[in-house]
């Protein structure tokens, strides 16, 4: 009896192997544990940045290696740490522009990389449409990594660990261009930052002092309307007033729409962390959180792109300069800065 | 036993589910006709040769060529009502790998009327994040600053570029608004409609003649623009041009 249930469950094991799979879906039988994006309350929704990519341990694992490995780059020297450093948020620490491949410089500052889920577009230009294909630029620019994707797959291929990690994240050791993207954009969207004094004011777990509520309440008239709250961006491309690079002559958005109303527009970035993520602006111009303050209060020059929020600048006394600067302080998140699960492995 | 049949009926009713959708799949396959495209690049009824031949375009400009290359995707064989859709269409001519030149389809037998396919890759698969197979970024035809796939992508020399070693470049993309270079081409078969017999295989021939780029619609100089490498008005210019290069030569069943 026993032995004709056996035959019977054989049999239909093996018929079941013919039933066509319409999804092409590998029943290898590979086990993944399930992470999920940290959605802080009162945040909006973010954007299905998982949706064809769904987060898991590990390839959250797979690609907080890849985002470490100087492999990924043509001398070996220039991992995406290099330039996105945990400390300053995953910006570049005190530098304009970020160092690159043979003595160069990036054009641009490096952006520190946190609640990526929450925005549609990359880079100060936007010029990037989805956060899987965002490395391909820096991997690829001459003057950044300095690689190309196949000689990148060609190392990684050479590494056991990597054959390993590979397939506990995607079922098979196969390394791709695809999965190689797919794994960093699980750790990079993993990036979130929630935990500021000011979010934990929020949550009424801490109180401003009266010097940062102060602050608060002139940033909340004169500030959020671009940085917008909880976010501290509406991720909106403005020109504030900044005169053009005389070197780089670069006009920012409007490179990549064409659009002359564009000139000189670049992203809103968060204010979120701001103190570490120095210098500012998408050319690390101005060096101090003081210097930009000054910027709005007497620096901004006019052109026909000036957003019109900004034709008269913006007003501050001294006292209220002071009390922008210590409210802004409250956006640093030590948390962030700290975790052990974003840190080198 | 019979007892145990009863308790397991229903893996053997799976068991002959399982038997005859397998034999229906086969019966599926006999359906099909087996259809290949082969691509041959030309100038002006000339073979393309990459590098050593010159050629000479409508505006008497001599070029040679050192790279080129189109994305063909969402392959269709229209019907009067309805049509075939081969299923993740998307394939990268280049004239530099010969196997990349054949495309091959299973079509269900049938009475067709064209042939029909994008010239690039469709929106969609412009913003959907890291891809594979011939939309693997390693390809060489994806913007990594300006994210979104070159359709196509002609490369050369010519003494009338007054540009570095008097090369031209045309990467032609833009996949939205009004940079949408994206372009469908029809291709119609020989008759007012062409049979596919099941179990036959047919070659149909398609020439793509270059000197097409220059002209058609808008006459574009090398010597004006030697270098088109970004979305906007030459890039859509060049890509009406390029939709009449296509001209389906013919068919041969086998």
């Amino acid at each position: 009896m026993k032995k004709i249930v056996v035959i019977l469950i054989a049999a239909f094991v093996v018929a079941s192997a013919f039933i066509p799979d319409p999804y092409h879906t590998h029943k290898t039988g590979f086990h993944t544990t399930p992470l999920q994006l940290e959605i802080p309350k009162g945040w909006p929704a973010p954007y299905a940045i998982f949706k064809n990519n769904p987060l898991t341990e590990e390839g959250f694992q797979l690609g907080r290696k890849l985002f470490y490995d100087g492999r990924l780059s043509k001398d070996s020297n220039f991992p995406c740490s290099s330039c996105h450093q945990q400390f300053a948020a995953f910006a570049t620490y005190d530098h304009d522009f970020s160092h690159g491949y043979n003595n160069q410089f990036t054009t641009r500052n490096a952006p520190p990389l946190f609640n990526l889920a929450w925005s549609s577009l990359y880079h100060w230009d936007g010029g990037i449409n989805h956060i899987e294909v965002q490395p391909l630029f820096p991997i690829t620019a001459p003057n950044e990594m300095a690689e190309n994707i196949d000689s990148v797959l060609a190392r990684l291929r050479k590494d056991t660990a990597y054959h390993r990690m590979f397939k506990a994240a995607f079922g098979t050791d196969e390394i791709n261009s695809q999965r190689m993207l797919k794994a960093l954009a699980q750790f990079t969207g993993s990036l979130v930052s929630a935990d500021s004094k000011y979010d934990r004011v929020k949550r009424g777990e801490e109180i401003f002092s009266s010097g940062e509520q102060r602050g608060y309440e002139l940033f909340k008239a004169r500030c959020s309307t671009c940085h917008k709250e909880p976010l501290f961006t509406d991720y909106s491309f403005r020109n504030n007033g900044l005169a053009m690079n005389d070197y780089l002559k670069d006009s920012g958005r409007m490179r990549i729409t064409g659009d002359p109303a564009d000139s000189l527009k670049f992203r809103v970035p968060s204010l979120r962390n701001v103190v570490v993520t120095f210098p500012y602006m998408h050319d690390g111009r101005l060096y101090s959180l003081y210097k930009v303050i000054d910027h709005y209060r007497n620096g901004i020059v006019q052109s026909p792109t000036l957003d019109s929020s900004l034709r008269n600048g913006i007003p501050f006394t001294d006292k209220e300069k002071e009390d922008i600067v210590l409210f802004l302080h409250t956006l640093t998140d030590t948390t962030f800065l700290h975790d052990k699960r974003f840190s080198q492995p | 036993m019979i007892k145990f049949l009863k308790k397991y009926s229903a893996v053997l009713l799976l068991l002959l589910t399982a038997t005859s959708f397998q034999k229906k799949l086969s019966s599926g396959i006999d359906d099909k006709a087996t259809v290949r495209l082969i691509f041959s690049n030309v100038v002006k009824g000339h073979i393309l040769v990459l590098n050593d031949s010159a050629y000479t375009n409508p505006f008497n400009e001599s070029y040679t060529v050192s790279k080129f290359r189109y994305y063909v995707s969402n392959i269709f064989f229209e019907k009067d009502n309805d049509g075939f859709q081969q299923k993740d269409s998307y394939h990268l001519v280049d004239e530099g790998n010969q196997a990349s030149k054949i495309i091959s389809v299973g079509l269900p037998a049938g009475n067709y009327k064209s042939l029909q396919f994008l010239l690039g890759v469709d929106s969609l698969h412009n913003v959907s994040g890291a891809q594979s197979g011939d939309l693997d970024p390693d390809k060489d035809m994806f913007w990594t600053w300006n994210s979104g796939y070159v359709m196509a992508k002609l490369e050369g020399s010519s003494p009338a570029s007054a540009i570095v070693n008097h090369k031209f470049e045309y990467h032609i993309g833009g996949f939205s608004g009004p940079d949408k270079v994206l372009k469908e081409i029809r291709l119609s078969l020989p008759g007012s409609s062409y049979e596919f017999r099941a179990g036959k295989s047919y070659t149909i021939f398609i020439t793509a003649d270059i000197n097409e780029w220059w002209q058609s619609v808008h006459d574009l100089k090398i010597a004006e623009h030697p270098a088109i490498a970004a979305p906007g008005t030459w890039a859509k210019e060049i890509s009406d041009n390029y939709a009449h290069m296509f001209h389906l030569d013919k068919i041969v069943a086998e």
